[in-house]
């Protein structure tokens, strides 16, 4: 498009032969021959090239710096008379690009439109490549938001598997080590791991997704949902690759709670067609002794179904313990009173699988204060899981339960069960309080340890466990005797 | 001669059910607590019939199974399964019946007396 030139000049003649010069090289010119008609004319952006003697009216020159000030892209060209120019060049100074002596010769305007073109695609050049750098800033600063606050762990990864880069999270959990291996501060390993996904992307370019256990530089393990992407240099060369994990360690935990809950209901549902089958023969034994009027076999038949009726009572109260949430009603309790009922609980069942209890409760023991309910329960079941334990144990002939209760200082009182059963490795050992952990098979829920250690716990007390396997266990369940000042957390 | 029947069972009141049972039905019982001892009741005592659970800690009964079946002389012993387990029906191939914990009485009485006579 022709760029537009305005020429002001108040001598007509010598404006007009200009214009008809300047029109000749393809530009439109406009003439003003006056302040009014320059000034009007200057209100309107059009003008790339404003050819100007500025003496017609002194007022001309803030319309002049103001018209350049709103256009930065419009070159001004001043013409005066030899005496002026110096004045010109103080009254607009850098505003206008070129100062010439008028009369001018058309080949001195010209090279002075010439000179003022090329600086206005100049000018224009330098204009978009500032605008595309503006944009590059904020692209890049949109990219580095989104790099630093994704809610997921992202490394840049070299052929060497070192991290080059990493955004906010993964700093927070596995430390501010650019620069170090991948597998060291994911993994906490010495060399690579094996089907590692980042050297698959580096060998065909391709995205892999794999499920990873990450240790946090505080040891702590996420599982995490891993996949990699490529990352090309100019020549389309795969540089360096990027990992981006997204922790998935709260669904797989209760992807696990719901496995092991599918577990337990198969486990309670077998468990519990065991007792319904024992209880039935309680009732037969019942029907015949009654029938044959053998009272032997009517009480034995009524120490079964009670038996069982606790069993199912029992396992009832470990579900209602697991589903709800309850405070401990702690009250002074006669130590010896109280020991004595939790053994009463498991006599039939030890006489039953002739299993013989020594017990040893000190006189004078005085009062505790506990919730009797849930601290009865909780020793039950430590009894009975000796029990469980020497009837599992082939090996030996005789069994025995030592059940102690004495004092210890610091105002604690220690429950001694010592078996002498089939004992415990290491792994049982461990998980034996864990929910839903069992050893018995369709004998036991995975409930009864791990509410009675929940029950210990809350009473500020300790449960310390001495095994070997094939040997037996002792389990020594220490409890503050009043009640601690900071009880704060419910069972549930 | 009485017919002696094996009562494979780790839980004890489970087991005391079975054995007043049959003996109040004139049969003689001899009794285990798991795989092992069952193997070695039956080598001592050859029964007639034998009633397996399935699950027990150890060995399982379908092990029971699998060792007396390579024995010529015990492997045709009649084998009922007694079980709460879901698919104890499948357990033991051979099996002449299987029952689900708790089981009906009657129906068990019935399928022995069929099998032995």
């Amino acid at each position: 498009m022709a760029k537009q030139i305005l020429f002001i000049d108040s001598e007509l003649k010598y404006a007009k032969i200009l214009k008809t010069h300047i029109e000749r090289q393809d530009y439109n010119v406009t003439t003003a021959a006056c302040f009014v008609q320059a000034r009007q004319a200057l209100e309107k952006p059009i003008w790339d090239i404003i050819i100007a003697n500025p003496f017609i009216d002194v007022k001309i020159v803030p319309c002049l710096i103001s018209a350049k000030e709103t256009n930065s892209f419009m070159q001004i060209i001043i013409l005066a008379s030899r005496g002026k120019l110096e004045t010109a060049m103080d009254l607009l100074g850098a505003c206008a690009l070129q100062y010439l002596e008028s009369p001018i010769s058309n080949k001195a305007l010209d090279l002075a439109i010439t000179s003022a073109c090329k600086n206005i695609a100049m000018n224009q050049k330098i204009s978009r490549y500032s605008e595309k750098i503006v944009n590059l800033h904020k692209e890049h600063d949109l990219l580095n938001q989104l790099f630093e606050e994704v809610p997921c762990y992202i490394s840049v990864q070299d052929k060497h598997l070192r991290i080059t880069a990493a955004n906010k999270k993964f700093k927070y959990h596995f430390g501010n080590r650019v620069g170090g291996f991948c597998y060291e501060i994911y993994k906490h390993r010495t060399s690579q791991c094996s089907d590692c996904p980042v050297v698959k992307t580096f060998h065909d370019g391709k995205s892999y997704c794999t499920e990873e256990v990450l240790t946090t530089q505080l040891g702590k393990q996420y599982n995490v949902l891993t996949q990699t992407a490529p990352i090309r240099d100019e020549y389309g060369d795969i540089s360096q690759v990027m990992e981006m994990s997204t922790n998935i360690t709260q669904i797989r935990e209760l992807q696990d709670h719901l496995i092991s809950l599918g577990l337990m209901l198969g486990s309670m549902s077998h468990g519990v067609k065991g007792m319904l089958t024992a209880l039935d023969g309680g009732i037969y034994q019942l029907e015949m002794g009654i029938g044959q009027k053998d009272n032997d076999r009517i009480v034995k038949a009524y120490g079964q179904i009670k038996l069982m009726a606790g069993r199912i009572k029992k396992m009832a109260l470990e579900m209602l313990y697991y589903t709800k949430s309850r405070e401990l009603d702690y009250k002074k309790i006669n130590i010896k009173d109280f020991s004595q009922k939790v053994v009463n609980t498991i006599k039939t069942s030890a006489k039953n699988h002739a299993i013989t209890l020594d017990i040893s409760i000190l006189e004078n023991l005085g009062k505790f204060e506990i919730d009797s309910n849930w601290m009865d329960a909780a020793l039950v079941s430590f009894l009975e899981n000796a029990i469980d334990a020497c009837v599992l144990d082939q090996d030996k002939k005789k069994h025995t339960i030592k059940f102690t209760v004495q004092k210890k200082p610091k105002e604690r009182l220690c429950f001694t069960i010592k078996d002498n059963g089939i004992g415990m490795d290491t792994e049982t050992k461990n998980k034996m309080f864990t929910l839903f952990f069992t050893s018995k098979g369709s004998q036991g829920t995975g409930l009864g340890l791990f509410i009675a250690h929940k029950v210990i716990g809350y009473h500020g007390g300790t449960v310390e466990i001495e095994s070997r396997k094939g040997k037996g266990s002792t389990f020594d369940i220490c409890l503050p005797i009043l009640k601690p000042n900071n009880i704060k957390t419910p069972i549930n | 001669m009485k017919k002696k029947i094996l009562v494979i069972d780790d839980d004890i009141n489970i087991r005391d059910y079975l054995v007043s049972i049959f003996k109040d039905n004139g049969y003689k019982v001899i009794i285990a607590g798991n795989v092992k001892e069952g193997l070695s009741q039956t080598k001592k005592n050859t029964p007639d019939l034998i009633t397996l659970d399935i699950e027990m800690p150890g060995e399982w009964g379908p092990r029971f199974y699998q060792q007396l079946s390579q024995d010529p002389e015990l492997k045709n012993i009649p084998i009922i399964v007694i079980s709460g387990l879901p698919g104890h029906e499948c357990a033991v191939v051979k099996a002449v019946a299987s029952f689900p914990k708790p089981f009906d009485r009657e129906e068990l009485l019935k399928t022995i007396k069929e099998t032995l006579n």
